[in-house]
C-alpha cells in the first residue's frame, strides 16, 4: 500500500509551506505497518470526511491518495480537524 | 466611577484611586505583585457592581439608530480581566496540552509560553479596554493557546475553543508566537462569537482580513505606535531565515511580502480588478483578504493618529452589527459606512475618507 499526503490552506496559505509525504507501507517496520494501515483503511477515511467542521479557520486540508496493489487510487480530502490526534502524530511521524 | 464601584475597602486605597481601566493596565503590565492586587481590586469591583445591579432596575435599551444583531456583544458589565491559560502540546497533536502557566502565574523563562501568556493579555487589553468586550465571546470566556502543537508544524490556528501555534519547520517558519499573529488567531474567536463569516469565498477573505485587521491593531497598540509609523506587516520576522520575505502579509503594499524561489511570490491582490478565483484555500481566503486589508490600510493613512481608535472603533462595529456570515466585500464595505457614520456621523471628513478608501480598492459604495 502506497499513501500519499499532501497538504494546503493554513494561517499563511502558502502551499509551498505544507509538507508532502509519499510512503510505502511495506517497507515500514512491521508495528508501523500495521498502524497505517489501521489509520488509512480507505472506510476509515471515508467515515471521517463526515464529520462535522464547524469553524475551520487557518486548518490544513490534506489530500490522501491510497493506492493498493494493482487497484485504481482512492483519492479523499479531508480537513485537519477531520482527522484524530493520532491520526495527525502517526502523519507527523511519517 | 470611583464612587459608583463604592470604596469598601479601606485597605486598599488603590480601589477608590485607580479606575478600572487602569487596574485592568497594572493587571496586565504590572510587576506580580501589583498584577495581583489589580486582578483583586478588578474582581472586588465587578463583584460589588454585581449587588448594585440587583437593587436597580435594567438601563433602556441604546437609540443609536440601529439595532444591534442578535450575536453582538454590550460593552461588558463586570468586565475584568483576562483567564489566561498557556498549555505545552509537547510536540503532540491532541489539545489543549499540559498546564504550563495560568492566569497570574509567574513568568516561566520559556519563550514560547510567556509569549503566549503575554500576547494574549494584549489582545484581552484591546477588545476590553477601546471595545468594552470581555474576552473573545463578549461573556469572559479563559484564553487558552497551546504552544509547541505537532511537531516542525507550519500553522497557527484557531479551532473554535483555544489558539494553537506551531514551532514552523525552522525552514518556512521559524515560529508563530509574534503579536499579529496571535491577534489574528484569537480574532477569529470574536468573529465566531460576533455573528460569524462562513469560511469560505469572500465571506471567508473577510473573516481573513478582519482577524489580520485586529491582529495588527493589538502589534500597534502594544507598540503605542501611530498610522503613519507602523509597517502594517502581518507575521513579520515569522518566516525562516533562508527565506525572501520580510512577513506573510502586507495591508499597506499586498503582494509584496516575499517573494521567494520556495514560496513564490506574495500573491495578495490590493485590487478587485485582481480578485483571485480559486477552489484552493476555502476560495482564496487567504488571499484575496488582501483587498479588504488594503481598504483598512488606505481608511489608516488617510485618518491619521491611532488605528485602533476611530478606525478601529468602525471595524469592531461593523463586525458587531453584520448579521450577515455570507456578506459579501460589497456588503461589509456598506456595512463600515453605516458604523462611521453612527459613531463620526454623516457626511463627515471621516465618512468620505471611508468612502474613498473603497472605491481605491474597487469597491463603490
Ligand atoms: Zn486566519
Amino acid at each position: 500500500m502506497i499513501i500519499d499526503i499532501t497538504a494546503q490552506g493554513g494561517f499563511g496559505g502558502i502551499t509551498a509551506a505544507a509538507m508532502k509525504k509519499t510512503i510505502d507501507v511495506d517497507q515500514q517496520p512491521r508495528q508501523m505497518q500495521q498502524e497505517l494501515c489501521d489509520a488509512f483503511e480507505p472506510r476509515e477515511l471515508q467515515r471521517l470526511t463526515r464529520t462535522p467542521c464547524p469553524d475551520c479557520a487557518d486548518r490544513l486540508t490534506y489530500r490522501i491518495t491510497v493506492t493498493e496493489g494493482q487497484e485504481n487510487p482512492q483519492v479523499f480530502t479531508l480537513r485537519e480537524d477531520q482527522l484524530p490526534p493520532e491520526m495527525l502524530d502517526l502523519i507527523d511521524q511519517m | 466611577m470611583c464612587l459608583s464601584l463604592g470604596c469598601s475597602s479601606p485597605h486598599n486605597p488603590l480601589n477608590c484611586i485607580v479606575p478600572p481601566h487602569m487596574l485592568r493596565v497594572m493587571a496586565l503590565r504590572g510587576d506580580d505583585k501589583t498584577a495581583r492586587m489589580a486582578r483583586s481590586l478588578l474582581k472586588q469591583n465587578a463583584a460589588l457592581r454585581d449587588e448594585r445591579a440587583e437593587h436597580v432596575s435594567p438601563p433602556p435599551p441604546a437609540q443609536d439608530g440601529g439595532t444591534f444583531a442578535p450575536h453582538a456583544v454590550s460593552p461588558a458589565e463586570g468586565l475584568c480581566c483576562p483567564d489566561r491559560r498557556i498549555h505545552d502540546g509537547d510536540g503532540k497533536a491532541a489539545l489543549p496540552g499540559r498546564l504550563v502557566r495560568a492566569e497570574g502565574d509567574d513568568a516561566t523563562g520559556d519563550a514560547d509560553v510567556d509569549l503566549a501568556y503575554d500576547g494574549a493579555g494584549q489582545v484581552f487589553s484591546l477588545f476590553a479596554d477601546e471595545y468594552g468586550r470581555n474576552s473573545l465571546d463578549g461573556a469572559g470566556m479563559p484564553l487558552i493557546a497551546t504552544v509547541r502543537h505537532r511537531r516542525n508544524y507550519n500553522n497557527a490556528f484557531w479551532n473554535g475553543d483555544q489558539m494553537a501555534y506551531g514551532t514552523g519547520d525552522g525552514e518556512v517558519f521559524r515560529t508563530f508566537l509574534e503579536l499579529s499573529v496571535i491577534g489574528h488567531e484569537m480574532a477569529h474567536g470574536v468573529i465566531q462569537h460576533s455573528g460569524g463569516l462562513i469560511y469560505e469565498n469572500q465571506s471567508g477573505a473577510l473573516n481573513e482580513s478582519i482577524a489580520d485587521v485586529f491582529g495588527a491593531l493589538s502589534l500597534q497598540r502594544s507598540l503605542g505606535q501611530q498610522i503613519h509609523d507602523a509597517d502594517w506587516l502581518v507575521g513579520r520576522g515569522i518566516l525562516g531565515p533562508g527565506i525572501n520575505g520580510v512577513a506573510l502579509r502586507s495591508m499597506k503594499a499586498p503582494g509584496t511580502a516575499y517573494a521567494d524561489d520556495l514560496l513564490g511570490q506574495d500573491p495578495q491582490p490590493w485590487h478587485m480588478d485582481h480578485f483571485v478565483t480559486t477552489t484552493e484555500d476555502n476560495g482564496g481566503v487567504h488571499i484575496n483578504s488582501g483587498i479588504p486589508n488594503h481598504a483598512f490600510y488606505l481608511f489608516c493613512n488617510y485618518i491619521g493618529g491611532k488605528s485602533w481608535e476611530l478606525p478601529g472603533q468602525v471595524w469592531y462595529r461593523a463586525l458587531q452589527q453584520l448579521n450577515n456570515p455570507m456578506a459579501s466585500f460589497q456588503q461589509w464595505a456598506d456595512q463600515t459606512m453605516d458604523a462611521v457614520t453612527a459613531i463620526a456621523g454623516r457626511g463627515t471628513i471621516e465618512a468620505v475618507l471611508l468612502r474613498r478608501a473603497w472605491k481605491l480598492v474597487g469597491i463603490a459604495i
